[in-house]
């Protein structure tokens, strides 16, 4: 009976009103006549707390229309009653009689006995603490059944809902009841940086906002790098209208902070008429201001090339953008690849900026969870998101870059004393070392 | 000027700036020739080599290859230097290719050779520099000698007319030259015309045609190698082979 479905459950109710309409007309003011099957009328079920997966207490209250004997109580599955207490009470006017009960619980279903039986015309009042709600809410009914008299009976079952509760509330709420945790939290600087009540809860809400920045990275630096291209070419073109507009672009851009250039596009676009979502605009302004880094990184890279390899590639006839695109470039690559990855850390940790003009990443995220609950921990829990990201390309760079070192220094493991000429420079000078030089400014942004 | 010449120069003016490194230079180098062209550093062989192909833009005169006039805004030097092939000091080999990528690369994106044509072609060029056992190696993985080889067999995949040399032993350990000049000689025997800037004075003597001695950007002297090397004409030359033997 208590686990009929929900879909049953509304099919039935208009049923379920007739008969308590019925109840109200005839059998009520019928006491004395009262058949069995209608010992119990009334019948309401309340709770004090309807978020899933706490401690609530049940308000069970009927009117007696026979003497009742003994009341069964079949809650749901997911129910834990093993640590209840109960508390019956009959109201009569404004007076309450206590009422001796004996209970026991099997699984999810309570029984309570009376004894001496509840007299007829009495209202009950059971109250049942300190039951456990399953996670999962929605429409639940609970089953009850009672003997009056000897003879069993069963009213219509009473209905009340619930919320459904997360996950991670629930491994807070479990982490509140914890020894350790309470210990922990006593330390001030730990429970408001480190609160494992918090770490429960902005982990999976700050989730969302992380992915949301990978995802504006991952679009905004595709686009970047070809806009990057083509304005490092540009830079470098015969043609000085298109140098002039390059290098204008790319300075203004560089000599401006980014936060002011976010500003400028979240309120100018709207008003020249130009209505993006916020997270479209925000992959337009990381692209556009990540594209004039890149050229330089790109330009600096080209340019480091030995003058040599662009006058082979010429000698045998290659025109200059075939030996841009055979040559020049698959070299640039992999000098360029460690300062590219420096400036993708960099726009990943940007992304944060958008923060302020409503753009929900990680950083918004963390920031209002943190200033809804008085607590520092949602920001250290963003920085170990941010982190997950930036640490491995860090040491990955790194690694690049030693590996670089060693290639640029010609001393390759099958001749590691020869004097591998093309590649081989002193140490302190040459292209590479200009172009690091070059890199270096760029990373002090 | 005859009529066989497939380099012709006149009047070849290059400046730097103020620094005016080439001041008038006429030379005419026919087919099969071997031009050595010699002089202390700064008397610019090395400019005249690349006005050739004019990876310097002269700022005088004119330079043909062949029918072509090169140095007019109008020519398309790269069709112009398909048929120039050029080695030099420090190799410029493309270092992210193996030795027969780097022999393929322009039969394929300049003379539009088919795949596997480029490769018969540079696996046939690598065999006759003599590096046929180092057809996959990337240049890091050569020596000094073997990389210039590669270049040099490059430059011939794409059938040159004639084929330019800046001064291309003067970056390699002694032991390697040779196997450089070797290749070069072979070169010339077979009859490939050749402009060589090189300091290399018995190559000079042995294998070329013609000896042009240059100081302060002009010719000061040309003849056969036993009339340059033996009875040196003019003082400058002669102070110039003084120190050099």
């Amino acid at each position: 009976m208590g686990t009929a479905s929900p879909r049953a459950l509304n099919s039935r109710w208009p049923a379920v009103a007739v008969v308590l309409l019925a109840m109200a007309l005839f059998v009520v003011p019928a006491i004395a006549a009262a058949a069995p099957g209608d010992a119990l009328v009334g019948v309401e079920i309340t709770l004090n707390n309807t978020s899933g997966g706490s401690l609530t207490r049940f308000t069970f209250v009927a009117k007696s229309a026979a003497p009742i004997d003994s009341l069964d109580l079949a809650f749901p599955r997911g129910f834990d009653l093993s640590k209840i207490t109960l508390d019956v009470v009959t109201l009569e006017g404004l007076t309450r009689v206590p009422v001796t009960a004996k209970h026991e619980v099997d699984g999810t279903a309570l029984k309570m006995t009376f004894s001496p039986p509840i007299g007829s015309g009495a209202t009950i009042r059971a109250q049942i603490r300190d039951v456990r709600l399953p996670a999962t809410g929605g429409e639940h009914e609970v089953g009850v059944t009672y003997v009056s008299q000897g003879t069993a009976g069963s009213v219509a079952s009473p209905e009340f809902t619930f919320e459904t509760v997360k996950t991670s509330e629930l491994l807070s709420r479990w982490l509140d009841e914890q020894p350790w945790v309470k210990s922990w939290n006593t330390v001030d600087a730990l429970r408001l940086f480190a609160q494992p009540q918090k770490i429960a809860i902005a982990v999976p809400l700050l989730f969302v906002g992380w992915l949301t920045s990978i995802t504006l990275v991952a679009i905004a630096f595709p686009f970047a790098i070809v806009g990057g291209l083509a304005l490092a070419f540009a830079r470098m073109s015969k043609i000085p209208p298109v140098r002039w507009f390059a290098g204008l672009y790319i300075n203004v851009i560089r000599g401006t902070p980014l936060f002011l250039q976010i500003y400028i596009a979240f309120v100018g676009l709207p008003i020249a008429g130009v209505r993006a979502p916020l997270f479209i605009t925000g992959v337009l302004v990381l692209a556009l201001n990540s594209s004039a880094y890149l050229a330089e990184i790109f330009r600096a890279g080209i340019q480091s090339i030995h003058k040599g390899q662009f006058e082979a590639a010429s000698s045998v006839g290659m025109t200059y953008w075939q030996a841009m695109q055979h040559v020049i470039v698959p070299q640039t690559v992999k000098r360029v690849l460690p300062t590219m990855t420096s400036e993708f850390i960099l726009l990943f940790k940007d992304t944060a900026l958008l923060s302020a003009v409503g753009v929900f990443e990680l950083m918004l995220y963390s920031n209002s969870i943190a200033t809804r609950s008085g607590n520092l921990t949602p920001f250290v829990v963003a920085a170990v998101y941010y982190l997950i990201i930036t640490i491995p390309l860090i040491n990955w760079v790194g690694r690049l870059e030693a590996k670089l070192a060693v290639a640029e220094g010609g001393q390759t493991p099958q001749n590691p004393n020869k004097r591998g000429g093309l590649f081989w420079r002193p140490a302190s000078a040459g292209p590479i070392a200009e172009y690091e030089a070059s890199a270096e400014v760029h990373e002090s942004r | 000027m005859s009529d066989q010449a497939i380099v012709r120069i006149r009047g070849l003016r290059k400046a730097f700036g103020d620094n005016e490194v080439l001041r008038g230079v006429d030379m005419d180098v026919v087919k099969g020739e071997v031009v050595v062209i010699l002089g202390p550093s700064g008397s610019g062989k090395s400019t005249l080599l690349r006005c050739v192909n004019r990876l310097e833009e002269p700022t005088g005169g004119e330079v043909w290859f062949e029918d072509v006039q090169v140095n007019l805004p109008k020519t398309d030097i790269n069709k112009v230097r398909e048929r120039i092939g050029m080695v030099f000091q420090s190799f410029n080999l493309f270092p992210h290719l193996t030795a027969k990528g780097n022999v393929m690369l322009a039969q394929r994106k300049v003379l539009g050779r088919s795949k596997e044509e480029a490769a018969r072609i540079a696996v046939e060029q690598l065999e006759r520099v003599g590096l046929d056992d180092r057809i996959d190696y990337y240049p890091a993985q050569l020596s000094g000698g073997q990389q210039q080889r590669v270049a040099i067999a490059r430059a011939l995949a794409m059938d040159p007319h004639v084929m330019l040399f800046d001064e291309v032993t003067s970056a390699l350990d002694p032991e390697l030259v040779r196997g450089v000049l070797d290749v070069m000689k072979q070169l010339a025997g077979a009859g490939m015309t050749m402009m060589v800037v090189t300091h290399e004075m018995g190559f000079a003597r042995d294998v070329a045609d013609r000896v042009v001695f240059m100081d302060e950007g002009v010719i000061v002297e040309q003849g056969s190698p036993a009339e340059v090397f033996d009875h040196p004409q003019h003082e400058r030359t002669q102070d110039f082979l003084g120190h050099i033997t």
